[in-house]
């Protein structure tokens, strides 16, 4: 394993800790990829030490578990001499793959699948059951995907696009596509049952009623409202109504 | 003060960490965030029904990029305060509405964090684009201990507030269980608008229906 290697990995855990909305994860990224351009010949003395820092510090964004990959691949072309150019084209052309790949198979695909898994599994077995199955499985890919990616991009260095295009990732991609809303429309009748089982019949009724009109008002009515202002509108309205209702 | 208050800070402050600076293993999920609180506040239960009701609010959520969202971390923490001690089903409403209020606060203190790195950021640009590791770990760093100071915040405000609503908020009995009715409607809506929105129009749509179909059987079979 490459010098390096696991202090980038353990960086990449706080890759966003300085997210801003100038350079996005840039310096992050920077932060992370710095161990491993240490062993550059001449180290940091290396012109391309600072310059590679410097690149990639400026505006950088791609999803935060694949920004291993984005380290492992930028530092891999300094140490095969690509020339900067080259480099800088490079570091462009992985931020538009390496956001859209990591959105759709994490965010729109296994973080709601692992939730939507850890719900089922709270109503059915038990509430701590079910953090521990959201946890070990969301994280069996969370932490896989952040070593696979400065794994591959390392070994990958400027034919690092490649790696994103295999077989697996697009496996991924399919599974948790379909994995996901299936894993929800699950979860929520049980859910429903598991809230509702202390709540009288009007009660039960009463929600739904509240659940459709939401829907409608989330869906047709006003869709740019997000789900905490709706969230809040309703309590608020309820709190009101039930204070003047004493 | 509410039982468990320190530990709740901590595990709050963590949780709100967990959003987006540091690690993202999902301990500031709803579920996780809303069971352990409500082990350390001394009801397991409540903190469970918390956690599992604004798991609902949290799966519309789309985290990318430079997306605003709730901070449902210390949201779940304090609304399990909040719901911590009150029998059955009658916290829920309270601390839904807390966890909310929390969530919306968490969100805009994100845009002020995100505000202050790239000020940060301003400030230090000679270093950085001379490629200065020094200047790089400095702003990095500065960075995450913002944030752990917005989390830890919000976590106080949060925590203050559901003492605020246990104390004071004008409910009875019959407007206690609105509320929670309520709450669970609408989080619901918000679950489910979030799911259509999740597939699109695609082939999505039939994986939702044949899941639901199946949870509706598996609900009736119980």
């Amino acid at each position: 394993m490459k010098r390096g290697m696991l202090a980038t990995w353990a960086r990449t855990l706080i890759v966003q800790a300085s997210w801003n909305y100038d350079r996005m994860v840039g310096i992050g990224v920077a932060y992370a990829m710095e161990p491993l351009l240490r062993d550059l010949p001449g180290g940091r003395t290396n012109g391309r030490y600072a310059a590679a820092l410097k690149r990639v510090a400026g505006f950088f964004n791609a999803h935060p578990y694949l920004t291993g990959m984005a380290a492992g691949a930028l530092a891999r072309v300094e140490y095969d001499g690509v020339p900067e150019a080259q480099a800088d084209r490079l570091r462009r052309a992985l931020i538009g793959p390496l956001g859209s790949v990591g959105d759709q198979l994490v965010w729109a695909g296994w973080l709601p699948m692992s939730v939507a898994v850890g719900l089922i599994v709270a109503v059915l077995v038990s509430v701590p059951a079910g953090v521990v199955s959201l946890l070990i499985l969301y994280n069996v890919l969370h932490l896989g995907l952040r070593s696979w990616g400065l794994a591959a991009g390392w070994r990958a260095g400027i034919g690092v696009a490649g790696q994103l295009a295999g077989r697996v990732m697009h496996g991924g991609l399919r599974f948790s596509a379909a994995a996901a809303p299936f894993a929800i429309g699950v979860a929520l009748p049980l859910v429903a049952s598991w809230l509702l089982a202390d709540f009288g019949g009007s009660e039960r009724l009463g929600a739904g009623v509240v659940g459709l009109v939401g829907l409608l008002l989330a869906r047709v009515l006003a869709p740019t409202l997000s789900g905490v202002r709706l969230g809040l509108l309703f309590l608020g309205t309820a709190i009101l109504a039930a204070w003047l209702w004493r | 003060m509410t039982d468990g208050f320190w530990w709740l800070l901590l595990w709050g402050t963590i949780a709100g960490l967990d959003l987006v600076s540091a690690g993202q293993v999902m301990v500031g999920r709803p579920l996780v965030a809303g069971t352990l609180a409500g082990v350390l506040a001394g009801d397991p239960a409540a903190g469970a029904m918390v956690g599992v009701t604004l798991e609902l609010f949290a799966l519309e959520l789309l985290p990318v990029g430079g997306a605003r969202y709730p901070d449902y971390g210390p949201a779940a923490v304090a609304g399990a305060a909040t719901a911590a001690g009150v029998p059955g089903v009658l916290g829920l409403g309270p601390a839904v509405a807390v966890a909310l209020v929390v969530g919306y606060l968490g969100e805009r203190t994100v845009q002020i964090v995100r505000r202050g790195n790239s000020a940060d950021a301003r400030r230090n640009r000679v270093g950085l684009d001379a490629g200065d590791p020094a200047c790089l770990r400095r702003v990095h760093l500065r960075g995450m201990l913002r944030d752990a100071i917005r989390a830890l915040l919000v976590t106080v405000f949060g925590l203050a507030l559901a003492e605020v609503v246990r104390r004071w908020l004008p409910l009875d009995l019959r407007g206690a269980v609105l509320v929670g009715t309520v709450a669970v409607g609408a989080a619901f809506a918000v679950a489910a608008a979030g799911a259509l929105r999740l597939v699109g129009r695609g082939g999505g749509r039939a994986w939702l229906a044949a899941g639901l179909v199946i949870g509706a059987a598996w609900v009736m079979a119980r």
